[in-house]
């Protein structure tokens, strides 16, 4: 019979692959919740300075101003500083129409939004109190220096 | 026969996975995990030229000047250059030693009582005012503001391990709270102009 004869060769089942589609929808999911997506493309490099005493940022209200060296393929290339915000390079002239902008996109008072500063180390203080001096005009006080914890303490 | 009841063929979802797969790739080539650190700080109020004359007056004793070079010289005070020696292995550089003295030593700054959860406590009045050369390095700048931090920091665990018997880093919110609005850190940082007079 042939229910009989498939007794001797009995063999394994095959893994069930079935719950695989599962699995992957999980991690997606975890990895849609936990990201942002990327607003900005960087027309910029910054060296960013190393501190200790750095704490975390709510990204609800920042604002980043980015000051570094230009990146090749955009603009002029060389030494000189470029100040990037949002996804355009400006001029410290620019900041405070850039930040009362921020503060009406984001629907927060100025005063609340901190205005995060990523400047490049190599950067002179000189051309920071500038823009500090701007942000001050456009009455968004609440800073920070953006830097990244030191590796090895 | 079978014929009449036919079952409509099931669809094969072994390439479920793989679409699966594909959407999870995208999500992670196109999104950041990183989260923004840095290091707060709160600027003064900008005011017009003509009324920044009149300064508020802070008691002289209560300010201690820390003057960064162009090339890095770090000086503390009126005469005391301190070496620029970063912290390392859990060392405190001179300058965070320098800055802790000066809000604790009761010669050094004025103490006002100050109440924290409903009692009262003796805080430094203390102010560091920071100046830097407009060619400054950035870098300096922000190692030199590090240190600060630190020495407030410490100040602050001191304070905290009064009040609550824990170091203000392992408060809970409302306690931190309490402990950031009793000791701020007055950390002044100078105007461009100021440097011009010396």
């Amino acid at each position: 019979m042939a229910v009989m004869a498939k007794k001797g060769k009995k063999e394994v089942p095959a893994l069930s692959t079935s719950s695989l589609p599962d699995i992957i929808f999980m991690l997606l999911f975890f990895f849609m919740a936990a990201t942002t997506m990327r607003e900005t493309d960087p027309l910029v490099t910054v060296a960013m300075p190393e501190a200790h005493e750095i704490t975390e940022l709510d990204k609800k209200n920042l604002v980043n101003v980015w000051m570094g060296k230009p990146l090749s393929a955009k603009g002029q290339e060389g030494d000189a500083l470029m100040i990037q915000l949002n996804d355009q390079t400006g001029d410290v002239a620019d900041i405070q129409n850039f930040v009362a902008a921020s503060a009406v996109t984001k629907k927060m008072d100025v005063q609340s939004l901190t205005v995060n500063l990523r400047v490049d180390e190599g950067a002179t203080v000189g051309k920071l109190t500038a823009v500090k001096q701007e942000l001050r005009k456009a009455d968004a006080l609440s800073i920070s220096y953006a830097a990244r914890a030191v590796e090895n303490n | 026969m079978a014929r009449g009841k036919k079952k409509a063929g099931e669809i094969n979802s072994s390439s479920m996975a793989d679409i699966a797969f594909l959407l999870l790739i995208f999500f992670l080539v196109t999104t950041t995990m990183d989260v923004d650190t840095g290091m707060k700080r709160t600027l003064p109020k900008w005011v017009d030229t003509t009324e920044q004359q009149n300064d508020v007056d802070v008691n002289e004793r209560n300010v201690l000047k820390v003057n960064v070079s162009k090339s890095g010289m770090i000086m503390v005070g009126t005469d005391e250059y301190v070496p620029n020696d970063l912290r390392r292995n859990g060392r405190h550089s001179r300058l965070s030693q320098e800055v802790y003295n000066f809000l604790t030593l009761p010669d050094r700054s004025a103490k006002k009582a100050t109440e924290i959860d409903g009692m009262n406590y003796d805080i430094s009045e203390g102010l560091v005012s920071l100046k830097a050369d407009d060619e400054t390095k950035y870098k300096i700048y922000l190692q030199v503001q590090d240190e600060l931090t630190h020495a407030f920091n410490l100040y602050r665990d001191d304070i905290s391990l009064k009040v609550y018997g824990k170091k203000y880093g392992e408060l809970e919110d409302i306690q931190a709270n309490n402990i950031r609005k009793a000791v701020p850190m007055r950390i002044s940082e100078a105007e461009p102009n100021d440097q011009t007079k010396k």
